[in-house]
């Protein structure tokens, strides 16, 4: 499979494919051989369509009307609030992100015109502590709102095309993500107008990150609009890692998934855990700023120490998870236009899992100049230069995939081509870094800057050219190729006219706007190069936009050699993506009908049409007429066959209002919050308001969450295909595991923050904050029996007992209640002694921990109430899943008291 | 599903198991004997109520690795971290 000439077959999937020569001609224009057969015209886009105009609105329009009634269109205003559509997000998703890049475009402009001359603080242009906002504002919102939002919308498009699924596992909480991201950015634009936002740079170090030395309101804001961010990067990783896992098609095994799609699995998965350790390290850091904790403050033994663990802990395996999904792009173009299947296919895909779980291991080689041992210092480094090496097998993977294919030059090609080479100067760039004695040298120069600049500015190159791949896709038009280049060329010069120069001045201290004057030259050039950059995106938005109303309609597949499942369905997409159930069952993909798929469980061939193929990827469209649903051109025959509905009694939602209302209610409920500081609201009129929006925020959030879970909302019906490695567990089961396993990690970094500091302050020195466990141990046999009683209520739902369910159900909100009563009780006590978050260390691990359990206890005991009230109407005896996913939620809360109890009671 | 009559004798135990724990601290050991020990009941209590309350003895083997890497980042970072400063 390795040593075929350019043009032969590329992906896995077509190694047993019969190649029908007279079905499967690429056609030069780019369309598509139609074949069909039993009278149906079926597929008439492509290369019949090419100038036509005829076909895309019509037949989207028909595909909807046969779906869905109460759809809106994508021409309305409304579609786009309620929409739960993976491709919809998509589109959402990069329209945002594109909009952060502009904002922290303008930003680093205005740093850039700030360093065109070394400054003192009366010289400058910014003021200063305006110039250290632009700074941090900049860095956060290019890596978390930009960077990683504009590749996953790639990924909400593309992954469940390229996995043969409908949509995601869970459209509205993918809606959710969506809205949670918007939110959270508006939030952070409203730190602006707070007095300022955070002004401490993009890595937050303690102890500049507490309200000591950063006051303004809204720095809290910015910490806040992070948190929120987080809140959707852990919905959205529990939403793909199920679909990922569970919604493959038949026969598309890991092993033959395409490689874009691989790089987004391994970066939802670094995203599951490093996020969840983030989270741990911004809700401290908000209890910090807004409840008065002491965790990150100067007396604490190692603040600025535990911020570094906690936030690198999450930070490296963050490169990976920004720069993978840029990888990605990069492999599905160097193939599509090399015409080569990539050289050593599984060795770049073991290469990124290496890369992925190394991720993992290399966090204090952002922490050489602190007061870490050698003996640690030593071990990172060396974890730090061995995870250079599976990089060096992809790049030398993608050089000689370009070797032996033959190259077609190409937008999307230029672009990714070109992030290969500045991926080369950017890696090695950072083996510098990560060897220790350099590092001493480097660390806090504009080597750094430049280097991760030449690193992730980098990625974004291979993404830009990811977005002009799978702009005829997504828009069924094709972008002006001469406009593409000529972005290209601008950008690729403007990108090394910027950054370059930054190593040649490195010794400038970062950060800072004052530099020897010698590196003058050096700064002008890059700051020209940063307007060259900048002004490179108005020809693609032009290009871009222009072309998605103007635009030469494509067929499925402009791409001569593309081969992945995007490009067997018409562009864009319709509603339900396939023609059928897709199968890679024979080694290529084909389309079975759903209704023979969901009697027989396989397909057969009888009473099939062949009925087309593509740009490489052979498809066979194993179906019987009336499955035709893909296009308009075809609806006629379709409601003239009698079987058609057969299937069609799943009809899968596709909207919902409340994601929306969601995201508005986190909204007002976080500004609200922002005003907070030492646990109490400002005084005065300001003070009344941030309490009225916290109080709105929570009600919307709460009523809104309520309505979702009442909403009745078919999502995508679980089909027979590859679900390696959770078997035929129903999806909300995986994915209530997975947001379990993020809550470990979670919990583990609060109880990891515990045992550091006390580790810091003396372990045995430590006195526990409760002077008598035996409140603690009455709380751990209320939690036990609390456990207990939902396991009694599981059994007496599948024993069809009602009054038996809800009696214990109500058991466990009654102990519940009891448990916050007790410790409520025992809070108040420690306050009377004058034990308050702020008093010491000790006191805010244990009020804070404690705190974030006893969260966990009453969200559990809202749900509670929403299972007995539905319990008292007959709910849970047909389907008890609601039930049994409480449960085990409720069991992980019982399991994290058992160790918080010995760790804060006794020990 | 087992009856509940099994589920009882788990609940039994974790409830023993929890005051023992309590009983450890009392009982004047040595501070790390003891710390070993209360820490080995309450990794013992959690296994059990894992798995047979969240029934993963039930479950496809993978979501028991999948809590287990979970834990397993939690405590690297918990340990190496603790390290770095020793």
């Amino acid at each position: 499979m390795t040593d075929e000439s350019p043009n032969d077959d590329r992906t896995e999937s077509r190694d047993e494919s019969d190649v029908r020569s007279d079905a499967t001609d690429r056609r030069p224009d780019g369309g598509t051989a139609v074949e069909s057969d039993g009278g149906t015209d079926v597929h008439s886009d492509g290369g019949t369509a090419v100038g036509t105009e005829l076909t895309v609105p019509a037949r989207k329009a028909d595909y909807e009307d046969d779906s869905d009634h109460d759809f809106p269109g994508m021409g309305t205003i409304r579609r786009w609030f309620v929409t739960t559509n993976h491709k919809d997000v998509g589109i959402l998703y990069i329209v945002t992100s594109l909009f952060f890049l502009v904002l922290g475009g303008v930003l680093a402009w205005l740093l850039r015109i700030q360093l065109w001359a070394p400054r003192t603080p009366t010289t400058t242009v910014l003021e200063p502590l305006a110039y250290n906002q632009a700074v941090s504002a900049h860095g956060l919102i290019m890596v978390f709102w930009f960077l990683s939002p504009f590749a996953f919308g790639f990924a909400n498009y593309i992954v469940p095309l390229q996995i043969g699924a409908k949509d995601l596992a869970f459209p509205r909480l993918n809606a959710l993500s969506y809205w949670l991201y918007l939110f959270s950015g508006i939030l952070f634009g409203v730190s602006f107008f707070q007095g300022g936002t955070f002004a401490g740079g993009w890595t937050m170090y303690a102890p500049l990150n507490v309200p000591t030395f950063t006051p303004d309101v809204g720095a809290s804001t910015a910490v806040l609009a992070l948190t929120l961010f987080v809140a959707s990067v852990t919905v959205s990783s529990v939403n793909f890692l199920t679909s990922m896992h569970k919604m493959r098609a038949e026969g598309l095994t890991l092993r033959r998934l395409p490689l874009f799609t691989w790089s987004i699995l391994l970066t939802v998965w670094m995203m599951l855990f490093a996020f969840a350790a983030l989270l741990a390290a911004l809700i401290i850091l908000s209890s910090d700023r807004l409840l008065g904790t002491t965790y990150f403050t100067l007396e604490s033994p190692a603040g600025s120490m535990l911020w570094a663990h906690l936030f690198w802990f999450f930070g490296h395996p963050e490169v990976y998870i920004v720069f993978f999904p840029a990888l990605g792009v990069m492999a599905e173009v160097f193939q599509t236009f090399t015409g080569r299947r990539i050289v050593g296919r599984k060795w770049f895909i073991a290469a990124m899992v290496l890369v992925a779980l190394q991720s993992f291991v290399v966090w204090m080689h952002h922490m050489f100049l602190t007061t870490i041992n050698l003996q640690i210092k030593t071990l990172f480094m060396i974890t730090t230069i061995g995870i250079s090496l599976p990089f060096d097998l992809m790049v030398f993977a993608l050089i000689y995939t370009m070797l032996k294919g033959k190259i077609q030059f190409k937008t999307p090609f230029l672009f990714v081509f070109g992030a290969l080479l500045l991926f080369i100067i950017g890696g090695i760039t950072g083996v510098f870094l990560g060897a220790i004695v350099l590092d001493y040298e480097f660390r806090g120069t504009y080597w750094v800057v430049a280097h991760f600049h030449y690193v992730m500015v980098g990625g974004v190159t291979a993404l830009v050219g990811g977005l002009y791949y799978w702009f005829p896709k997504i828009t069924g038009r094709m972008y002006d190729e001469f406009l593409g280049k000529l972005h290209f060329a601008i950008y690729f010069v403007g990108f090394n006219l910027l950054y370059f120069p930054l190593f040649v001045a490195w010794e400038t201290p970062r950060r800072v706007f004052d530099y020897a004057p010698a590196l003058i030259p050096w700064h002008q050039l890059a700051t020209i190069g940063a307007f060259v950059l900048g002004l490179s995106f108005t020809i693609m938005f032009y290009n871009l936009a222009k072309s998605a109303f103007s635009g030469e309609p494509v067929g499925d597949n402009p791409w001569e050699f593309a081969t992945t499942a995007e490009w067997a369905v018409p562009s864009p997409p319709p509603l339900e993506n396939f023609p059928g159930l897709p199968t890679y069952r024979d080694g290529s993909l084909a389309f079975r009908s759903e209704r023979r798929a969901i009697e027989g469980g396989t397909a057969t061939d009888g009473g099939s049409s062949e009925v087309r193929s593509d740009g490489g990827e052979q498809t066979d469209c194993l179906r019987d007429s009336s499955e035709v649903r893909s296009d308009g051109g075809v609806t006629a025959s379709a409601t003239a066959t009698p079987t058609d509905h057969d299937h069609d009694d799943h009809h899968a939602s596709h909207a919902s209002i409340w994601p929306f209302v969601v995201g508005v209610g986190t909204f007002l409920l976080f500004v609200g919050l922002s005003g907070m500081q030492d646990a109490a609201f400002p005084e005065g009129m300001m003070g009344s308001v941030y309490v009225s929006l916290t109080v709105l925020g929570s009600v919307v959030t709460l009523g809104s969450l309520v309505a979702m879970a009442l909403e009745p909302f078919t999502g995508p019906e679980l089909v027979d295909g590859e679900t390696w490695p959770f078997g035929d567990l129903e999806y909300g089961k995986v994915g209530m595991w997975i947001f379990l396993a993020s809550d470990v990690v979670l919990f583990g970094g609060f109880i990891g923050a515990y045992v550091f500091t006390r580790v810091a302050f003396g372990w045995t020195a430590w006195e526990p904050i409760p002077s008598n466990p035996i409140p603690g141990l009455m709380n751990t046999y209320l939690l036990l029996t609390s456990s207990f009683t939902v396991v009694l209520a599981l059994v007496a739902a599948e024993k069809k007992n009602k009054w038996g369910l809800v009696a214990s159900l109500t058991t466990t909100f009654v102990l519940g209640v009891g448990f916050l009563v007790n410790k409520g009780i025992e809070w108040d006590h420690l306050f009377h002694e004058g034990l308050w978050l702020s008093s010491n260390i000790r006191a805010s691990t244990f009020f804070l921990t404690t705190g974030l359990h006893a969260a966990h206890v009453i969200v559990g005991l809202i749900v509670t109430l929403y299972l007995i009230a539905r319990a008292m109407r007959g709910a849970y005896l047909e389907d008890n899943s609601s039930v049994e996913y409480f449960g085990l939620y409720w069991h992980f809360v019982d399991i994290v008291w058992l160790f918080l109890f010995p760790l804060f009671y006794i020990l | 599903m087992v009856n509940t009559k099994f589920y009882t004798i788990i609940y039994v135990v974790l409830f023993v198991s929890a005051t023992i724990q309590v009983l450890v601290e009392f009982a004047g050991l040595e501070y790390w004997t003891a710390f070993g020990l209360i820490m080995v009941l309450s990794a013992a209590k959690a296994i059990l109520v894992a798995a047979y309350f969240q029934h993963l003895r039930w479950e496809p083997r993978s979501v028991t690795y999948l809590i287990g890497i979970g834990l397993a980042a939690a405590l690297a970072l918990t340990f190496a971290a603790s390290y770095s400063i020793l």
